[in-house]
């Protein structure tokens, strides 16, 4: 264990020791709220963390997009990874997937590295990417089935999956169109059904509410709710603090390729009003008024 | 000059317009509009150009280039006044040229932003104004000087006589303007399609449709030359110049024989021309810019695809292996990119072999190129995935599983590539009558595909490469030529070495004077090339699975 954050949040390993399944998780707040140190010493041990990464670096040629990053995310949870554009959380998610080769680090997901034993990692994950394409010239249908058969799940199972999930996140009507023709929200939507396919331990998700509806923002909540309630973890990046504050159960703030907090978000929101105000003091983001020279905006016309 | 144009600057700009909301509205006139558009035409054109180095070299390079031509053509034609076929030629030319203008929108459908009259809609402008201005500026450019060069051209060519040279002044204007107004009026009516997935689609299936037809023009050429020269085309002629803008052309060689009846009717055909289009210009406008956005249409409509698995999937082996040979078909099928670059293959693959036969100086041996051609698909597998490589990235956690992947997409290439290249091979051999040596090219042919699907494999797994997706022109991302060229050129070779054995045993047996035996290559050869792209898929595979995060960079660049 290294542990060698540079915040103050020490007490937050305890909850990397939350029990997996937990039925009713207004009551597990409560409990976490009012007793941290409680649940931290005998549980620590049964449950590893759903992610570890020890001393993560990235750099592309001059540029340093993560710096030695230490994170440990507790299993069973609501994980958001929030920062700033360019803070380097898509940069860490791809290497936490496997998706891209860190020049130093380690990272274990589910207790198995990701480097040393892919066969265990890939298993146990599922992943919807930023910024990268689907196969877009295959139907809704046909991309469920290509991906779930690439996992290696007999074909019934897939078909039948499948049809459940595009039920579920509403893509029945539009599951023989290709992908290619979906809108921004449905494309989330068709990838996260394929990550979800295999019923993976870890969900890794790089901005799954950009530019997405209302309407499909909140079936896609429903779902992960309903996932993670089985004892399943979550880690999802995003800049909306209104959105982590309201779904989240712990937080791990990111800001120049650098972790600034993690913890519970009862514990990085600490005395601040809101996640927000937290976020732009973390990140040292406060102060920015736009003073008088906007003063003609709204004036006499 | 310079006060109408500040003027007609600030009432084009669109705060200005909002601002002006009080004072009453005014309308601008083609007169007040058109500098303005020619300025926006010549500010987007030097805008381009200051984007990188790179393209402005680009660009230069292409407009000496077009220069050149032109030049060389309006020195071509002109050198042709008082030859024979000079009437011929200039006509067909000219009908030509129209055909490119009225394609040009729909193979590039970005390529001039001021083509888009979505972008003017939020402008207080009457259509009639815009399209007087919007002609105006499309005669500036590379493409209409071009043309200019052309026509110019083709009438000093058939011009005889003061009366022609009078013709000439209004005919050379005329036809300029129908072919600029036929290219406007055809993007204009498109637009709905050209800003469309379908469309973009079209765009890059469009790359193809020249490659072919190159070969088709090259063949056409060839023809005309062995028929004696131009007179072949009278026929042709006689029906084009009575189609406009050619009217316009015909009618000088008109008035040169003296024809003042026939070319009466032909100027009229190119002016009517002329005014039909402008109106049918002007009608897509006022419904373009009027009617909603033809993107907000679209996602909502859309015929739903069937599902056509039932017959396809029943035939392929169930997992991975099945799995991936239905998707890289599918892809050959739906995909423009790679349906076009298929597309290609197959008829190169087909032309050559076919062609030379024909022409009398053809081989048997010649059958292999078909293979060689559909053997380069193999190439830059996952390149070809672009980003979406992740998906596949995700599920490979072994050698083995790198194994199945590439064997299952050489299968799916196999095919198509197998049956197609015994076809051309069997072709050829008819065509040529050569039965005795069908085997030994089958066998040479299967060996060379063998060794294409080998170092293909190798290739995809060492040297990967974007694809870029969204132009027909382009099939390396910037910076990575260098690796395309090693991938190809050096698997080609290795190919080409990797077949030596049968290449050699083939030789041995005809400079034995076994001709009885010859065909043993065709079991060799085949047997061979199953060995030989086995072991490239083995050989690859492993260095596939190791290097999975470095192949999704390389192929995520486009």
């Amino acid at each position: 264990m290294v542990g060698l954050l540079d915040t103050s949040k020490r007490d937050t390993e305890g909850q990397c020791g939350m029990p997996e399944h937990v039925p009713d998780r207004t009551a597990e707040r409560t409990e976490r709220a009012a007793t941290p140190e409680a649940a931290a010493g005998g549980a620590r041990t049964a449950a590893p963390p759903a992610v570890r990464v020890e001393g993560l670096w990235k750099t592309f040629g001059e540029q340093v997009a993560v710096a030695g990053i230490d994170l440990d995310l507790p299993a069973g949870q609501f994980v958001g990874l929030v920062g700033p554009n360019g803070a380097g959380k898509t940069t860490t998610l791809s290497m936490v997937t496997g998706l891209l080769r860190p020049d130093m680090g380690r990272v274990q997901v589910a207790g198995h590295d990701v480097w040393g034993d892919p066969a265990a990692v890939k298993a146990r994950i599922g992943v919807l990417p930023e910024g990268l394409r689907l196969f877009e010239r295959l139907s809704g249908r046909e991309l469920l089935g290509y991906t779930g058969r690439l996992r290696g799940l007999p074909g019934d199972e897939v078909d039948k999956r499948a049809t459940q999930l595009l039920d579920v996140l509403d893509l029945a009507g539009s599951q023989h169109k290709l992908v290619v023709d979906y809108s921004t929200g449905m494309r989330k939507k068709i990838g996260l059904a394929a990550a979800l396919l295999h019923n993976p331990e870890v969900l890794f998700l790089d901005e799954p509410f950009e530019g997405v509806d209302p309407v499909s923002a909140q079936t896609i909540r429903g779902v992960l709710e309903r996932y993670t309630a089985s004892g399943a973890t979550v880690v999802f990046s995003s800049h909306v603090m209104e959105l982590v504050e309201s779904l989240c159960d712990w937080v791990a703030v990111m800001a120049a390729g650098r972790i600034r907090a993690q913890g519970t978000l009862a514990e990085v929101r600490g005395d601040a009003p809101s996640l927000q105000s937290a976020f732009l003091e973390l990140v040292g983001a406060q102060g920015r008024d736009t003073g008088e020279s906007l003063d003609w905006l709204g004036g006499a016309r | 000059m310079s006060a109408g144009l500040s003027g007609a600057v600030g009432a084009a700009d669109p705060v200005g317009a909002v601002g002006s909301g009080t004072t009453p509205v005014v309308t601008l006139g083609t007169r007040a509009l058109a500098p303005v558009f020619v300025r926006l035409k010549l500010s987007l054109l030097r805008n381009g150009l200051r984007q990188s180095s790179g393209r402005t070299a680009a660009y230069v390079v292409s407009v000496v280039f077009a220069l050149l031509i032109a030049a060389g053509q309006l020195l071509g034609l002109i050198l042709l006044r008082g030859n024979d076929g000079a009437a011929t030629l200039v006509v067909v030319l000219t009908a030509l040229v129209a055909l490119g203008w009225a394609m040009l929108p729909l193979f590039f459908p970005s390529g001039d932003e001021t083509l888009d009259p979505s972008r003017l809609v939020m402008l207080p402008l009457r259509p009639q104004a815009l399209i007087g201005a919007l002609l105006a500026a499309s005669l500036v450019g590379i493409g209409p000087l071009f043309t200019l060069c052309l026509v110019l051209g083709s009438a000093i060519a058939v011009a005889h006589g003061a009366a022609a040279v009078v013709v000439s002044v209004f005919a050379v204007p005329l036809a300029l303007l129908v072919c600029v107004a036929l290219s406007r009026a055809v993007a204009a009516a498109n637009i709905r399609l050209l800003t469309s997935r379908k469309g973009r689609d079209l765009a890059v299936l469009s790359g193809l449709v020249i490659a072919v037809g190159i070969q088709f023009v090259n063949f056409g050429v060839q023809r005309l030359n062995e028929a004696g020269g131009l007179s072949a085309l009278d026929p042709v002629a006689d029906v084009v110049r009575w189609l406009p803008p050619a009217s316009a052309i015909g009618a000088v060689d008109s008035v040169s024989e003296g024809a003042y009846g026939r070319a009466v009717p032909q100027l009229l055909l190119s002016l009517g021309a002329l005014a039909a289009l402008l109106y049918w210009w002007r009608r897509s406008l006022v419904k373009l810019m009027t009617a909603p956005d033809g993107s907000t249409i679209t996602a909502a409509a859309g015929p739903a695809r069937k599902e056509s698995a039932s017959g396809l999937s029943g035939l392929l082996p169930a997992g991975r292996t099945g799995t991936v040979m239905q998707r890289s078909l599918r892809y050959v099928w739906r995909d423009p990119k790679t349906k076009a670059a298929w597309v290609t293959s197959l008829a190169v693959g087909l032309i050559v072999p076919l062609v030379n036969a024909l022409q009398g100086n053809g081989s048997i041996y010649l059958a292999c190129f078909a293979a060689g051609m559909l053997g380069i698909q193999m190439y830059n597998q996952f390149g070809q995935d672009t980003s979406a490589f992740w998906m596949v990235a995700l599920t490979i956690s072994s050698t083995h599983n790198a194994y199945l992947e590439l064997r299952a997409r050489a299968f799916a290439l196999l095919v198509i590539t197998l049956p197609y290249s015994a076809l051309v091979t069997i072709l050829t051999a008819a065509l040529l009558g050569d039965w005795q040596a069908l085997p030994e090219a089958l066998g040479l042919s299967f060996a060379l595909l063998g060794a294409m699907m080998a170092t293909g494999a190798v290739a995809s797994a060492r040297f990967p490469y974007s694809i870029p997706q969204d132009s027909a022109y382009k099939n390396v991302a910037p910076g990575q030529a260098g690796l395309a060229w090693i991938s190809i050129l050096g698997g080609m070779l290795g190919g080409a070495l990797l077949c030596a054995p049968v290449i050699g045993l083939t030789i041995a047996l005809h400079a034995s004077g076994a001709n009885g035996w010859t065909w043993l290559v065709f079991p060799v050869g085949t047997a061979y090339g199953a060995l030989i792209a086995w072991a490239g898929v083995r050989l690859a595979a492993p260095r596939t699975a190791s290097r999975l995060p470095e192949i999704l960079t390389a192929v995520s660049k486009g």
